[in-house]
């Protein structure tokens, strides 16, 4: 890759990235969300691995980081969705908000997301989400570069 | 008025993308603390344009953004260290 891509992208990265988390935080009022804003994230680290390469990025994702921020993600949503069935009765329940005032007022303030919509779990939501997607997008294109690498070096052992 | 709600889930994960920023020490391209401040300096101007995004309510600039620049940054410094000569991480 050229010098001039090598120069602007790492700081475009964060900048990217930034957009990203700014979409999930938006998620539960505006177009966006955990979906899309992890996407975002993940097209920051994809644009570094693009051009430095998968040795010289200077976004280091290990094995042990992605699974940890997957497993974070996907059981943060299992445990809000678990905390609405054993306040209220039913699974994913917005606790925060509480739409038939069955949860005791403190559950309630635990739950209250700080902001003039005071929309319950679903920023949270959001936020795992936004990570468990973040992880699995930029692991499919670390694979790939990492087969790639393999293969080439196969390649050339066999010459 | 600033709400607390954005600024700590956007400086949670900015924090978490930051530790991740990890420069191999065999690499000729070197990002010093200018690629930072210039950093810091885009996200300023990127968060004044976006507005008081997403409540159109508090400061005129984009909070969420500007806590995740934050939290890059914090992350990057307290544990973004470079990475030793030859290790490959797992």
């Amino acid at each position: 890759m050229s010098t001039i891509l090598k120069i602007f992208v790492f700081p475009a990265a964060m900048v990217l990235m930034c957009l990203g988390v700014l979409t999930i935080l938006g998620g539960h009022i505006t177009p966006g969300g955990g979906f899309q804003g992890g996407a975002i994230i993940a097209a920051g680290f994809i644009f570094c691995l693009v051009v430095y390469g998968l040795k010289e990025s200077p976004f280091n994702l290990s094995h042990d980081f992605m699974a940890a921020v997957e497993s974070i993600g996907a059981l943060g949503y299992v445990f809000l969705g678990i905390a609405g069935l054993i306040f209220s009765g039913f699974y994913l329940y917005n606790l925060g908000v509480d739409i038939y005032s069955i949860v005791p007022t403190f559950i309630k303030n635990i739950f209250d997301y700080p902001d003039p919509t005071h929309a319950g779990i679903i920023p949270y939501l959001n936020f795992v989400v936004g990570l468990k997607v973040m992880v699995g997008l930029s692991a499919v294109v670390i694979a790939f570069l990492g087969f790639r690498e393999f293969e080439e070096n196969e390649e050339e052992d066999q010459e | 008025m600033i709400y607390a709600g954005p600024l700590i889930l956007g400086f949670v994960l900015g924090f978490v993308l930051g530790t991740r920023i990890k420069e191999d020490p065999e690499s000729k391209l070197k990002f010093g603390a200018s690629v930072y401040v210039v950093f810091l300096i885009v996200a300023l101007v990127v968060a004044y344009l976006l507005g008081p995004f997403p409540y159109y309510l508090d400061v005129p600039l984009a909070s969420g953004f500007m806590a995740c620049a934050v939290g890059i940054i914090l992350g990057k410094l307290i544990f973004g260290k470079p990475k030793a000569l030859g290790q490959i991480e797992d």
